[in-house]
């Protein structure tokens, strides 16, 4: 029995998302692509398009993740109820959660997409469009797919051994692990073996494949700075969502019932 | 013999929430074969952690619950069992009216009687509304009547009439003395006892069980100081030993309002 279309509904009426995962990111797309474009060589506007829509679809992606974490925050008894007393089972509702992310990752990726084409279109009086669709498909798909394997990871190792007084902090680690990792990538020189273990530089980079239909580059503010290797990005991707699912799938099974008010006594 | 397993069986049950120096609930027994029961406490007495450890949803310290025989904890897809218990219908936040929905999806059946509720409690504006953003009363009926739905064998709820008006209190009354299955029914309220005359009735006083009694007899139930010879249910609590008797004693229950305040009274 799975919870696909309520979870949709649910994550689809939720403003908060709206407003941080989209309106605030296209702010920022506004401002890469009129305010930190100035001197621009004309050659390098396809590779600093697709990085900032990389980037701040990572950003946007990584929201969902916070509307996730509350959801099993507010549900532990439900979810304990619902497994013991309906015909809800802790694979169906992981199911439902993990194609309702992949749909999530991927309508929030065509909006940050559309913006992207719109706001530096705008700007740069050209049409920028993404050269390998499937690929940035797929890249969003398992983003969502990530986002809500790590995110209900984090929170269900909270509920089970900590209680709800971490949830708050714990729900934005997802986030702040994407502002770091992403903004990194722009202002550092990270180290390729880190941005091909980290999931964030994955997603990262796999959007920026999927864009510009070329190898992503190592440093995404210099093109010329060596390039990643798509397939062990993927692989990387897909071994860390697979794990934390395993993570949830355990922790679900063992879900700790914890009271609201518990995680209101901040 | 062959051994016949109870509705709801609770023996020996213990409750101490992490944190919580005092136990919720001491050494608590209730067995449900197919009657019905009230349980009067007042606040804090330990009746809505009665019903979540019946379900699992609590930290049971000592003690065991079953539930048609199965262990609770072990308890998997058994649809009989409902509550009105709102916390265990956040699982997602949706509008009333999808929360419905899905509630007949989980418990394998269908919106119609659900659906007949609603228009008959005047519920319909609410449909839109998530349960967290309607009135606290609102939000009892809609939880109590997704409880009732899909005729339970055993309902377990908690404090079905708080905040309800008085002309819904009546059709719910109806609805409960129509309920088919094994029910456990918390109130802090003694005048809705008048209600349900043919079901059992306990108490709750600082976590421990009396009981059972029956309702019908609760005009000759009479609460007494310390330990009394003709006593049929004693209980220790930190303002003294009480003892019940039946037909004559110190105190009667017969028009209380709250059984602390007699305990209080007599100490």
């Amino acid at each position: 029995m799975n919870v696909l279309r309520p979870f949709l509904k649910a994550m689809l009426t939720n403003r908060s998302l709206w407003f941080w995962g989209v309106a605030f990111m296209v702010f920022w797309l506004v401002l890469g692509a009129f305010i930190f474009s100035s001197g621009l060589p004309s050659t390098a506007i396809p590779a600093f398009t697709a990085s900032w829509f990389a980037v701040t679809s990572l950003f946007s992606l990584s929201t969902l993740a916070i509307g996730i974490s509350a959801s099993i925050a507010y549900a532990t008894a439900a979810l304990a109820y619902g497994f013991r007393f309906t015909l809800l089972k802790p694979r169906d509702y992981l199911f439902s959660l993990l194609a309702g992310t992949g749909v999530l990752g991927l309508t929030l990726t065509v909006i940050m997409l559309g913006s992207t084409v719109g706001v530096f279109g705008a700007r740069f009086h050209l049409t920028l469009l993404p050269a390998d669709p499937v690929a940035l498909v797929g890249a969003a798909v398992l983003a969502g797919a990530f986002m809500m394997a790590l995110s209900v990871t984090l929170m269900l190792l909270v509920v089970n051994f900590l209680g709800l007084r971490n949830t708050s902090f714990v729900s934005f680690v997802p986030l702040l692990l994407s502002y770091v990792f992403g903004l990194g990538e722009v202002n550092v020189a990270v180290p390729s073996w880190l941005l091909y273990g980290s999931p964030f530089s994955d997603i990262s980079a796999l959007l920026y494949q999927g864009f510009t239909g070329g190898a992503p580059p190592v440093e995404l503010a210099s093109a010329s700075s060596g390039t990643l290797g798509w397939p062990w990005l993927l692989a990387s991707l897909l071994a860390w969502t697979g794990l934390l699912l395993l993570g949830a799938a355990y922790l679900l099974r063992h879900i700790r019932v914890r009271s609201i008010e518990e995680g209101r006594q901040m | 013999m062959r051994y016949l397993p109870g509705v709801l069986e609770v023996q020996g049950l213990s409750v101490v929430y992490p944190g919580s120096r005092s136990p919720a609930l001491v050494d608590v027994s209730v067995t449900l074969q197919d009657q019905r029961m009230v349980v009067v406490g007042s606040n804090g007495s330990g009746k809505t952690t009665l019903l979540r450890a019946c379900l699992g949803l609590a930290p049971v310290t000592r003690g065991r619950v079953r539930l048609f025989g199965r262990e609770v904890q072990d308890a998997r897809g058994l649809l009989p069992v409902s509550t009105n218990l709102s916390e265990v219908y956040r699982l997602l936040s949706v509008p009333v009216g999808d929360l419905i929905r899905l509630q007949a999806r989980l418990k394998g059946g269908n919106t119609t009687q659900a659906s007949r509720w609603i228009r008959e409690f005047e519920l319909d504006p609410v449909l839109r509304r998530p349960l967290h953003e309607i009135s606290t009363g609102q939000a009892k009926l809609v939880s109590n009547l997704l409880a009732l739905d899909h005729d339970p064998r055993l309902l377990l709820l908690d404090e079905p009439f708080e905040n309800v008006d008085l002309s819904r209190r009546r059709r719910l009354v109806s609805l409960l003395r129509q309920a088919r299955g094994c029910v456990l029914l918390n109130t802090h309220e003694f005048e809705l006892l008048r209600h349900f005359e043919d079901w059992q009735l306990g108490f709750l006083l600082e976590g421990k069980f009396l009981g059972p009694y029956s309702v019908s007899d609760l005009d000759r139930l009479f609460l007494n100081r310390g330990e009394v010879p003709e006593s049929i249910g004693q209980i220790r609590t930190t303002l003294g030993t009480f003892s019940i008797t039946r037909d004559r004693g110190e105190a009667p229950l017969k028009g209380a309002t709250t059984f602390q305040s007699l305990m209080e009274r007599l100490s």
